[in-house]
């Protein structure tokens, strides 16, 4: 018995003590929420605009060149491996930069702009049209509407999917070690290699990133409950 | 004051408006009845182009709103519109929902504005919801407040789509109350609406629209006491 659980010490501290090693998992969390945060605003700010292009009309109600263009975006995103997306912005698209958080950044952000563009076109639809009529027949133009009767509403529609797509988020940049990035995942897997033990590493890994998901996710369930109170006020 | 010029309207295959001609004088009060998906929604909406009416003319004063040079924006802020189900602007409180649109639209500065609702709340009996939001009030004071909307926009005619359909009984009173006092005000009004005996009080003229066209066209005392059409007849024996 005591053998056993000198065992786990000394590979409990092989794994997170020696050599300062916390630190590398600490720096690698570090990578992957600045990664994640960088993706999140470029992903909502893509989506509000790509929504907004996808729900345009022309003067008799067609589809104008703008929507047909986001939503060949959209599909192309959804139709495709995250990790593809990743290697062709790499080793394709921004093949020249060396910064590979701003490469990753950008490439997460342009994957979650085509889920977040979805959830504001949801939002946006779930708004009464009576309020667009409401807003077009004291003579405000239909942007003007948009923004200060659709828009604010359609956005507290969102919130709570949109924070749960940057908790998503936060999962699924544990690709990014494939161009080379030394992220939370990353950080666990070059340890388990250089210990040549995988069980506290990976398991360290995964409890870290299921602690910052679970605070994350009952943040939003407060939001949630706010947002609900705020519709009876 | 408005005029109309065989209006149709066509929703896909059918033929909802099929060629309405009329003309509303300076402050007249009109009031259109007639059975249910007879076209009256649709009528009113195409008067601000909220539906695009498939062909005819329709002119305020001397501007013709159907023409595709024409600026509906500024024609609709000076046609104001009451819906059946209020359409108050959810995310912003009572204020600010009087005051955005001749703020937004550059017509008065903000404090103006603000001067302006509050003498419309208060002719409501509302000045104190002035910080409140929409989902706060009941039905009524929701319509009075949309009423009071379309006024601050200072328009020459008012258009009301069954204002008190939604509303509980005991609060139909509280809004044709207001809408009668608008008439008397001289306010050029067109008033969509099941309320007969609002009709037989404020109304110049009562308009009997069926299968998409004014069937019946008269003075409230001629068309309630000696209605022509058997339609009307029928009609008017089943709401009266
Ligand atoms: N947007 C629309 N699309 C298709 N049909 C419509 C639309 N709006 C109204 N209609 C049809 O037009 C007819 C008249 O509707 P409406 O003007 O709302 O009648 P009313 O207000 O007199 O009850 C109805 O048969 C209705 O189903
Ligand atoms: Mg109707």
């Amino acid at each position: 018995m005591t053998e056993w659980w000198a065992d786990v010490v000394a590979k409990f501290v092989a794994a997170f003590i020696t050599k300062d090693r916390w630190r590398l998992y600490l720096n690698g969390l570090g990578l992957t929420m600045e990664i994640a945060f960088f993706a999140g605003i470029i992903g909502i700010i893509l989506g509000i605009i790509i929504a907004l292009c996808r729900l345009s009309r022309s003067r008799n109600g067609g589809k104008t060149f703008l929507s047909v263009i986001a939503g060949i975006y959209i599909d192309v995103i959804r139709g495709t491996p995250s990790v593809l997306q990743l290697l062709i912005m790499w080793f394709i698209i921004m093949k020249n930069t060396t910064n590979s958080v701003l490469v990753a950044s950008l490439a997460f952000g342009i994957n979650s702009g085509a889920y977040v563009a979805e959830i504001f076109r949801a939002g946006i639809l779930a708004v009464d049209p009576g309020q667009t009529e409401a807003g077009r027949s004291v003579g405000l133009s239909k942007s003007q509407t948009m923004l200060y009767i659709v828009l604010p509403q359609a956005i507290k529609n969102a919130l709570p999917p949109i924070c749960n797509e940057f908790i998503t988020l936060i999962k699924e940049t544990a690709i990014v070690g494939y161009v080379g990035l030394s992220d939370l995942t990353r950080v666990a897997n070059q340890i388990t290699s250089r210990t040549y033990e995988a069980f506290m590493p990976l398991i360290g890994a995964a409890v870290i990133y299921f602690v910052v998901i679970k605070i994350l996710t009952m943040l939003l369930g407060i939001l949630e409950r706010r947002l609900r109170k705020s519709d009876n006020r | 004051m408005i005029t109309v010029k065989d209006l149709k309207k066509n929703f896909e295959d059918t033929e909802v408006l099929k060629g309405i001609s009329y003309e509303v004088g300076k402050g007249e009060k009109i009031v259109v009845v007639g059975p249910s998906g007879s076209g009256k929604s649709t009528f009113l909406r195409c008067l601000t182009l909220l539906e695009m009416p498939t062909s005819g003319k329709i002119f305020l004063e001397d501007q013709e709103i159907t023409d595709p040079k024409t600026d509906i924006n500024k024609i609709r802020q000076q046609m104001g519109m009451v819906f059946q189900h209020f359409n108050l602007f959810n995310n912003l409180t009572i204020m600010d929902n009087i005051t955005l649109a001749p703020v937004k639209l550059g017509l008065m500065k903000k404090e103006e504005a603000k001067e302006n609702a509050l003498q419309l709340l208060n002719r409501v009996n509302l000045p104190e919801k002035a910080d409140s939001y929409p989902a706060q009030l009941s039905g009524g004071q929701k319509q009075r407040i949309a009423i009071v909307r379309s006024l601050a926009m200072n328009p020459k005619v008012m258009l009301f789509d069954e204002p008190t359909s939604a509303l509980d009984p005991e609060m139909v009173g509280e809004v044709l109350a207001v809408m009668k006092e608008l008439a008397e005000s001289g306010m050029t009004m067109i008033v969509v609406t099941h309320e007969m005996a609002f009709a037989k009080e404020v109304a110049n003229k009562v308009l009997f629209v069926d299968q998409g066209i004014i069937m019946e066209e008269n003075t409230p005392e001629e068309f309630f006491d000696h209605p022509k059409s058997p339609r009307l007849q029928d009609f008017l024996s089943r709401v009266l």
